[in-house]
């Protein structure tokens, strides 16, 4: 489904040029659960908005479906993004403005579904994240482990094929922290291919494959 | 602490540029309209203050009640003066003011024409304050054929010669000695002269007897400007009281006869530039521009003010740890709030400084716009310039306290634990602040244009008769005048020339009211009308339509006594709609009614517009009569126009006219009469400019923030798949709300105010969907221009940082 080739991302400002990401060459197949594990300011993050087509490589081949995305334009990564790809955050990174619903429910506007069916798909989905009783709330009047279910409502509400998660238990205390874990298996259980960016050994160990990144270079990839 | 409140407000000032920048302009340029429209409606209010006596003049005015119908004068009966002076020892002095007309002055080396030299009582000088130059102003305007000369004609007379004792002659050959030069009058001043000459030379030719007569008819012509100085602490009041005595005194017996009566009415000198226009009046001010100049001057500063609450508290996030830093070192509220309204002070400052520059720098352009003439001094009058410095200060303290209180408040705790929420101040409050601004422009929008409808439709409307290329010349020498038949033929031998009529009153000038008799199945009665003395081409000449019976006819021997044309409107106004034509009006009778001309009508004409479009067309009869008319209308055709022009200065050379060729075109005379308007148009058109301009600023500075503070929103939205369409959509909709909730509140009030202003025309626009329409859409057009800029930046900027923003 993901596969990169000699995939290289350099940050310049001014004074200082920044190799985020050195040829890494890694692949995800449909259905896989992968953990992405390494230090701070290892690359992690930007691996993963790479990946999730938030960003442009500066080097390398990324094919997405078999198709090579490296230097398609916002216009046409958005449009792949927003099919296939969900997404969840450390922060949770909800709109401060709209309540839990419409939060949920966005991604689904952008697609242009029409609101019978959006208000359908949205219960469905909040009914499994079992924050229904909620959906009127606004994301400062929830808990971190609530606003976080709803993060991953949002992530799985356009049913995309793939999940990117970017330290998603960070913010959360344990208990919290097993739930969405366990969510974000369940989803794969049913297909969804999941990648997850993490500091936790506790979540890789959910995942069927992990790999390790420092200083921009892969070292090692296990498969359990 | 000041220091450190000055250092404080400066930093932030230059750290924060763009905000600064944005600011300033928008506080500059306010100010900048603030002080030419208070310059403006100063000069305005400042009309005739000047005088020592101001408060104890005033001019009196006519009231003649003629067969039931009011008719009001700004001047009254040429005794009506001095009999009041004799019957009230209230009335300390009396000055009149007598016109001399358009006439020709000369001496050896120049000559011109004239309109305003005027003919005045030698008490002039102690009722009116100016600065005499040389002269003694007690005595200068005794002895007949004395003339006092402005500065300004004195050196265009005697360029800088003594004119002292110097002869001006007049076209009539009167022989005026200057015995004082004056300043200029002032341009703040109803009454305008260029020279004033005795009035004592008026009664030497006329008699003095004659000319000082009490004589009971003498008050039943009208006459003069006349104006009364009055004791100190007394009132004019006293003298409207007792007036009823008077009359009967002096005026009832032949008001009686001629079924007539008299009312005097006056004015106070310092009210006279805003006065209710009457007849034979000065051109003056309108109370009415005055209040919508305050209004406009005041919105300007306001929409300005607003714009730095809006960043101020928008931007209030960025503040907030300051402030939190700042209380948990102990700063009290109080000295918080100081620290702001600092800034917002020293901002406004900075704005007056560079509005004060400007006002100088553009002073003389203002002059010239507004027809004033406001002069450096008012830079040195402390009046002046205390009053802009409080004026900055209340727009410093207005803009600043809002912001002010608003950041001052914040919590210490929850402000540097960074949990002050991210909408920054009230968004409603600002909403409603960026309705208000845009409720201005856009009513502002909507009145600029249908003034402009206004304006065009005063000049495209069809007003009944044809006056291009109107050439008209004044034929003031009598020899000229017997010789005008002749002159007319010559002129016609070119074909350029396409016509010619010679009369008394031509549209727009020289309105003749006077009472005449009309046939009613009931008798006879008395009534009013326009008098135009015409010859058998005026009609034809000025293109005005027939609507029923005939013109005049050479061939007809009696149409040059025995005829008379009328127009509809006297048609209607005296009921004559069955049959119009062989009614008799009785014209020029004397007081018992014997005597003048009886008349047949033949002839109705479709109206046309004698005067301005101000007025409703009036009652008005033409006829032919033995004067000798002044007034010589040329038709020329448009292609060649100025050849034509010197073969006509040409011939009125060869003619033996002792006289400057001075004419005029019609067209211009009836432009002059819409100044006013166009000035107001002018004005506004720049304060409504101006007024966008601001607000433009102040979204411009909005939108920034909007984008900044919608950062994550607009990323996140972008990650979940919105396009940039989507978002700029988004943006736009609720700016587009804004602007459209405006409108809706703007449509009402324009309406209103512009339907109170095209009251003060008898023809007018109809106030159409057009102007709303256009108005709409061009404040929504600049609106979101504005807003593009950083609404198109945020929208098309990488989701990533949007959610490393935290």
């Amino acid at each position: 489904m993901i596969k990169t080739e000699n995939l290289s991302k350099i940050f310049r400002t001014d004074e200082v040029e920044t190799t985020a990401l050195d040829e890494v060459s890694f692949e995800v197949k449909q259905g896989e659960f992968v953990a992405i594990m390494g230090p701070s300011g290892c690359g992690k993050s930007t691996l993963l908005n790479i990946l999730g087509l938030l960003d442009n490589p500066s080097g390398g081949d990324y094919y997405f479906n078999d198709k090579e995305v490296s230097t398609f334009s916002e216009r046409q990564r958005a449009k792949l993004r927003k099919k296939n790809i969900g997404f969840v955050f450390q922060s949770f990174n909800l709109i401060d403005e709209l309540n839990v619903q419409e939060n949920v429910e966005l991604p689904l506007i952008y697609l242009g579904m029409p609101a019978s069916q959006r208000r359908k798909r949205v219960e469905e989905v909040l009914e499994k994240m079992q924050i229904i009783h909620r959906r009127k709330h606004f994301p400062m009047q929830l808990s971190g482990g609530q606003q976080q279910r709803v993060a991953v409502a949002r992530a799985v509400i356009a049913n995309p094929h793939l999940i990117l998660a970017d330290e998603p238990t960070g913010n959360l205390d344990s208990a919290n922290g097993e739930e969405v874990m366990n969510l974000l298996e369940s989803l794969n259980n049913e297909g969804t291919t999941i990648i997850i960016v993490t500091h936790s050994q506790r979540d890789a160990e959910y995942a069927q494959r992990i790999v390790r990144l420092f200083d921009g270079q892969i070292i090692t990839e296990n498969i359990k | 602490m000041i220091r450190n409140y000055i250092k404080s407000a400066f930093r932030n000032i230059v750290k924060n540029k763009f905000y600064s920048f944005l600011n300033i302009l928008g506080l500059s340029v306010g100010l900048i309209a603030f002080v030419f429209l208070f310059l403006y409606i100063n000069d305005e209010r400042s009309y005739d203050k000047y005088h020592e006596n101001a408060s104890r003049i005033h001019r009196i005015e006519s009231n003649f009640t003629i067969a039931g119908k009011h008719e009001m004068f700004a001047i009254v009966p040429i005794p009506m003066g001095p009999a009041l002076q004799l019957e009230y020892p209230e009335v300390e002095s009396v000055v009149r003011i007598f016109g001399a007309g358009n006439s020709l002055f000369r001496n050896e080396e120049k000559e011109s024409y004239e309109e305003d030299f005027y003919f005045t009582d030698s008490t002039y000088f102690q009722v009116f304050t100016h600065t005499m130059i040389m002269g003694d102003p007690d005595r200068c305007l005794v002895e007949p054929l004395s003339i006092v000369l402005t500065k300004s004609i004195a050196t265009k007379y005697f360029g800088d010669k003594d004119p002292m004792g110097k002869i001006l002659e007049s076209g009539s050959g009167r022989q005026f000695k200057v015995t004082g030069v004056m300043e200029d009058v002032p341009s703040n001043s109803h009454l305008r002269f260029d020279a004033l000459i005795s009035g004592t030379t008026l009664a030497a030719e006329a008699g003095e007897e004659e000319f000082n007569s009490m004589e009971p008819v003498r008050f039943w012509n009208i006459g003069v400007y006349t104006y009364l100085m009055l004791n100190e602490n007394s009132d004019m009041r006293s003298i409207h009281e007792k007036f009823p005595e008077f009359y009967v005194k002096y005026m009832k017996d032949i008001g009686d006869q001629v079924n007539a009566s008299y009312e005097l009415m006056s004015t106070p000198l310092t009210e006279q530039h805003f006065s209710d226009h009457l007849s034979s009046d000065q051109p003056k001010g309108n109370k009415a521009f005055i209040y919508i100049f305050i209004a406009v001057a005041v919105f300007i500063l306001l929409i300005a003010a607003i714009n730095y609450m809006n960043m101020a508290t928008a931007r209030s996030t960025k503040r907030a740890r300051e402030v939190g830093i700042r209380k948990v070192a102990g700063a009290y509220k109080g000295q918080l709030i100081r620290q702001f309204l600092g800034e917002s002070l020293m901002l406004s400052y900075i704005s007056l400084v560079i509005a004060v520059a400007f006002v100088y720098l553009l002073l003389p352009d203002f002059n010239l716009l507004a027809g004033k003439s406001v002069t450096y001094d008012i830079f040195q009058n402390p009046v002046f310039i205390i009053g802009i410095i409080i004026i900055a200060t209340i727009i410093g303290i207005l803009s600043g306290s809002y912001p002010a209180f608003y950041l001052s408040s914040f919590n210490p705790v929850t402000v540097v634990k960074g949990a002050v929420s991210k909408t920054g101040g009230s968004g409603m409050l600002r909403k409603i602040l960026v309705v208000f601004q845009f409720f201005i422009a856009t009513a502002m929008i909507i009145s600029t244009i249908i003034v402009s409808q206004q304006l065009s439709y005063l000049r495209n409307k069809d007003l009944g008769f044809d006056m291009e290329n109107m050439m008209i010349l004044e034929l003031q020498d009598s020899t000229f005048r017997a010789k005008a038949p002749m002159f007319r033929e010559e002129l016609l031998q070119n074909p350029d020339i396409l016509g010619i009529t010679n009369s008394i009153g031509v549209p727009g000038r020289n309105t003749w009211i006077q009472v005449v008799r009309m046939e009613k199945d009931t008798g006879w009665i008395d009534e009013s009308s326009i008098i135009t003395i015409v010859d058998y081409h005026y009609f034809d000449v000025y293109d005005i339509k027939l609507k029923q019976g005939r013109f005049f006819d050479e061939n007809m021997g009696t149409d040059a006594e025995e005829a008379v044309i009328v127009n509809e409107t006297l048609v209607k106004t005296y009921g004559w709609e069955d049959d119009p034509i062989g009614k008799i009006i009785h014209w020029g009778f004397d007081l018992d009614g014997s005597g003048g001309r009886k008349m047949k009508v033949i002839g109705v004409i479709e109206d046309y517009h004698f005067k301005s479009l101000h007025n409703t067309v009036q009652q008005q009869m033409m006829f032919m009569a033995d004067f000798n008319k002044a007034n010589l209308s040329i038709r020329i055709n448009g292609e060649n126009l100025r050849e034509t022009i010197d073969h006509i200065e040409e011939k009125w050379n060869d003619f033996g006219a002792n006289r400057p060729f001075n004419y005029r075109f019609l067209e211009e005379t009836w432009d002059e009469m819409y100044t006013a308007e166009k000035n107001l148009g002018l004005i506004f058109s720049i304060a409504t400019i101006l007024t966008i301009f601001i607000a433009l600023l102040g979204l411009l500075g909005l939108s920034s923030f909007i984008a900044e503070q919608r950062t994550k929103e607009i990323g996140l939205r972008k990650i979940f798949g919105a396009s940039m369409a989507n978002i700029i959509r988004l943006l736009y909709k609720e700016f587009a709300i804004l602007i459209g909730i405006a409108f809706i509140l703007a449509i009402p009030v324009a309406w209103y105010v512009l339907s109170l202003w095209l009251e003060n025309f008898a023809f007018h626009i109809q106030i159409g969907v057009l102007a709303f329409i256009l108005g709409g859409v061009m404040s929504l057009a600049v609106g979101l221009l504005s807003i593009s800029f950083h609404i198109i930046k945020v929208a098309s900027s990488n989701p990533v940082k949007a959610i490393k923003y935290e």
